[in-house]
């Protein structure tokens, strides 16, 4: 896969620090399943939070590590746990959001909102907290142009498009990150174009008309 | 919040650091062959060296990242046993112990917030992008006793500010946002100076690798 648009050193540093949603975490996986010049940032990234580590102020702790062991003693030792199961094969899908898809993308139960647009849900927590979804974009549609407050990344899963910073793929990560520039994607792949979203709160769109459409795309 | 001033253990003004990159790696070399002695015979007084030194660290983890006291202590208690337990998972090649062990209380914290875990590249992904992982430089480093070196002068030779926004992202604030809150900054100032940390580790990694990886840009 051709990467072109990376994950900011921010980002993959707050991965490393375990502080992103679980939303944010599936995004940051996938691109770092099919990028590895971000994984090994991520992979040195916990390592300097490995080395750090090692400089923390410790907490007192009350238990010590003879009474822990014999403790451990008299506790049954669960199995190693075994690997998920199945593992879901859904084709140009990496498994971080694989795993949280109850189909394939074209079985999903898709939701038309737009011409040309349709949606998939996968967070059923309120929008105020922040959007987790798939888009389904036909080609040639055009977005309504918006910002956001706060950071959100998109996923390319399938399909391209264009919007002011560049032209996104299969695999390209777009992580904007609060600053106020607004964009406007275009699809402009052959293919339906299919981008997975995690925002970390509501978007602002430019005009009334998609202020109207907002609580519908819910990002 | 009085987590605010929480700050590296050791005062830096002043200490040598060769001396002190010297200390960080036998203590490295130590820890991990701790945690290889447990996994290979049940080593009781390695784990107990172990525990001694990194049971305070991931409750001050825990409790910094805004766990009470009793919670710490618990999950504390359960992730050293995951330490005792799993220990024959650990590979020295792979990653320093403090970076096991810091991953462990980190994915231990998530599943307890979450009630689900944390969610990661699974590396036998068939859509895993594994290419040019042997010819990058950044790939080898950990495995690597002249890597884990470059690493520890690296962090030493941050400026305080960059440094102390690092150890708060790890261990104390939620998110950049709040450490920006805490220090009164700009979320863009904290940004940009997690940023620059991350690149000045990365650089310097690189550029002591120069010599013996200029002209593999076709990779072996």
């Amino acid at each position: 896969m051709n990467v072109q648009h990376h994950l900011t050193d921010e980002t993959i540093q707050d991965y490393a620090a375990g502080s992103l949603t679980a939303s944010m975490e599936t995004l940051v996986a996938c691109h770092l399943t099919v990028c590895n010049q971000c994984r090994h940032k991520a992979m040195l990234a916990e390592n300097v939070g490995g080395s750090l580590f090692d400089d923390m102020e410790p907490a007192a702790v009350a238990g010590s590590a003879m009474d822990l062991l014999a403790r451990a003693a008299m506790m049954p030792e669960h199995s190693a746990p075994s690997s998920p199961a199945s593992k879901p094969a859904f084709k140009g899908v990496p498994l971080p959001l694989a795993r949280q898809l109850p189909a394939d993308l074209d079985d999903l139960d898709w939701r038309r909102i737009a011409p040309g647009i349709k949606q998939f849900n996968l967070s059923s927590q309120h929008r105020k907290h922040g959007a987790f979804q798939l888009l389904h974009l036909d080609p040639g549609v055009v977005l309504s142009a918006h910002s956001h407050n706060d950071r959100e990344l998109t996923y390319l899963v399938q399909g391209s498009y264009t919007d002011e910073i560049g032209q996104f793929k299969a695999g390209d990560i777009a992580d904007l990150d609060g600053h106020d520039q607004t964009h406007q994607p275009v699809v402009d792949s052959k293919e339906p174009c299919i981008a997975l979203i995690a925002t970390q709160s509501p978007v602002n769109y430019s005009g009334v008309f998609s202020k109207i459409m907002q609580p519908f795309v819910g990002i | 919040m009085n987590t605010l001033v929480a700050e590296p253990a050791k005062k830096r003004e002043g200490a040598q650091p060769d001396k002190k990159t010297e200390a960080s790696l036998a203590l490295r070399k130590r820890m991990g062959d701790n945690l290889v002695a447990i996994g290979l015979h049940r080593d009781e007084a390695a784990f107990a060296d172990v525990y001694s030194y990194y049971s305070g660290r991931v409750k001050s983890f825990l409790m910094g990242k805004g766990m009470n006291d009793e919670i710490a202590e618990e999950l504390t208690q359960e992730i050293m046993l995951t330490v005792w337990r799993r220990s024959i998972s650990y590979d020295p090649k792979k990653a320093a112990a403090s970076t096991w062990l810091f991953t462990i209380a980190r994915n231990r914290r998530i599943d307890y917030l979450r009630g689900n875990s944390r969610i990661e590249v699974e590396l036998d992904d068939e859509m895993l992008d594994v290419e040019t992982t042997e010819s990058d430089p950044q790939a080898k480093f950990v495995s690597d006793a002249q890597s884990a070196k470059q690493l520890e002068r690296a962090l030493e030779k941050l400026p305080q500010e960059q440094r102390q926004v690092m150890h708060l992202s790890y261990f104390r604030g939620q998110s950049h946002g709040a450490i920006a809150k805490w220090l009164d900054l700009p979320i863009g100032t904290v940004k940009s100076r997690i940023r620059l940390a991350m690149q000045a580790v990365r650089s310097s990694l690189l550029s002591e690798d120069e010599s013996l990886h200029d002209n593999s840009t076709e990779s072996s």
